[in-house]
């Protein structure tokens, strides 16, 4: 780990995250959308690629919470699920 | 016990040594000639050399001097390579700092690493990483600290989310602040944050329960690394400690650059 006390072994450098730091929910008002990524997280064997539209809609909540700063989605890398034409909605849910 | 070690040549005085040598061959003889004569024969062979050592004096003060200058440019040579070293030695932090960026050796973050990437990656389906997820807390710290997901699979390229639970049983607010660590470390330059709650205070009322997410990604060069062509699991790991009012922790320098 990171306190090894080799000298001139490569430690751990942490980095800020990009977007800084997510405010803390204290009145659980997205907690209901973050149970239901949950239950499709146990559901699919914890396969984050089959859940994602349920966490586009944890940080769409935040993000209308003023929990989170707005961003467009692409930049979040949801961008597959975006306002696919209505025809195709069904087909472009799965990531 | 003695005698050989004085009959054994010291080697910078070849001259005493034969002098010595002689003594010893003398009383071992029975000295037929007295000590006296034998002194006075072992002086005059030292002082002619002192006659001739001051008869070249005078050619010799030339060369002297040409000894001090060349000594002289000798020392100044080595002052100079001493100077350098030192220089050298100062400048190199920057430089090695530098060679690191551009090679991405050592783990740090290799330079290009911007919100753009997010919006044009494309996840590399084939190469499934399991992502496990440590909760620590310090010593001292009160709170319960776990994570909501022992583990998860994503792929490269791909954002993914996370949740750990944080839980303050005692009857102050407590505030805290996180650091997260990720195994295996040459992961850890590819494993990139979008939005997190490390390194900024975090404050829970008392017997306040709240979830924090993690949003992260891992980067699509991990599928391209040779390095990384066996890591199969990456563990991030956060440390909980408690924060005094109004500190702040320094975030890591380095990193920025």
């Amino acid at each position: 780990m990171s306190t090894a006390m080799n000298f001139g072994s490569k430690t751990f450098k942490p980095r800020p995250p990009d977007k800084g730091s997510f405010p803390l929910d204290h009145f659980g008002e997205c907690k209901a959308f973050k149970e239901k990524f949950m239950k499709c997280l146990r559901e699919n064997n914890y396969d984050n690629s089959m859940c994602r539209l349920q966490s586009k809609d944890y940080l769409e909540c935040r993000m209308d919470h003023q929990l989170m700063t707005k961003e467009p989605l692409e930049k979040l890398g949801f961008k597959d699920l975006m306002d696919p034409p209505p025809s195709q909605a069904g087909k472009d849910n799965k990531a | 016990m003695l005698l050989p070690l004085l009959l054994r040549p010291p080697l910078c005085l070849p001259q005493a040594s034969a002098v010595l040598t002689r003594c010893v061959r003398m009383l071992r003889c029975g000295a037929p000639r007295g000590l006296h004569s034998q002194a006075k024969n072992f002086l005059w062979q030292w002082r002619p050399q002192r006659h001739q050592a001051r008869g070249r004096s005078r050619k010799t003060q030339s060369q002297e001097e040409e000894w001090r200058n060349r000594n002289k440019t000798a020392l100044t040579y080595i002052a100079a390579a001493g100077v350098g070293m030192i220089g050298l030695a100062y400048a190199a932090v920057p430089l090695y700092r530098l060679y690191c960026q551009a090679t991405g050796l050592g783990g740090t973050a290799v330079a290009g690493h911007d919100t753009e990437q997010v919006a044009m990656m494309t996840p590399v389906k084939e190469r499934v990483i399991k992502v496990t997820f440590n909760a620590d807390t310090h010593a001292s710290m009160q709170w319960n600290f776990r994570p909501q997901q022992t583990e998860i699979f994503v792929v490269p390229g791909e954002t993914a989310l996370a949740f750990y639970r944080a839980k303050n049983p005692t009857d102050k607010p407590i505030i805290g602040i996180s650091t997260y660590n990720v195994v295996p470390f040459d992961a850890g330059q590819y494993f990139n944050k979008i939005q997190c709650f490390c390194f900024e205070e975090q404050r829970l009322n008392p017997h306040e329960e709240v979830d924090m997410p993690v949003f992260f990604y891992i980067d699509p060069e991990f599928d391209n690394d040779p390095r990384m062509a066996r890591v199969d699991t990456i563990t991030l790991s956060y440390t909980f400690f408690e924060a005094k009012e109004g500190q702040k922790l320094p975030l890591p320098g380095y990193s920025y650059s």
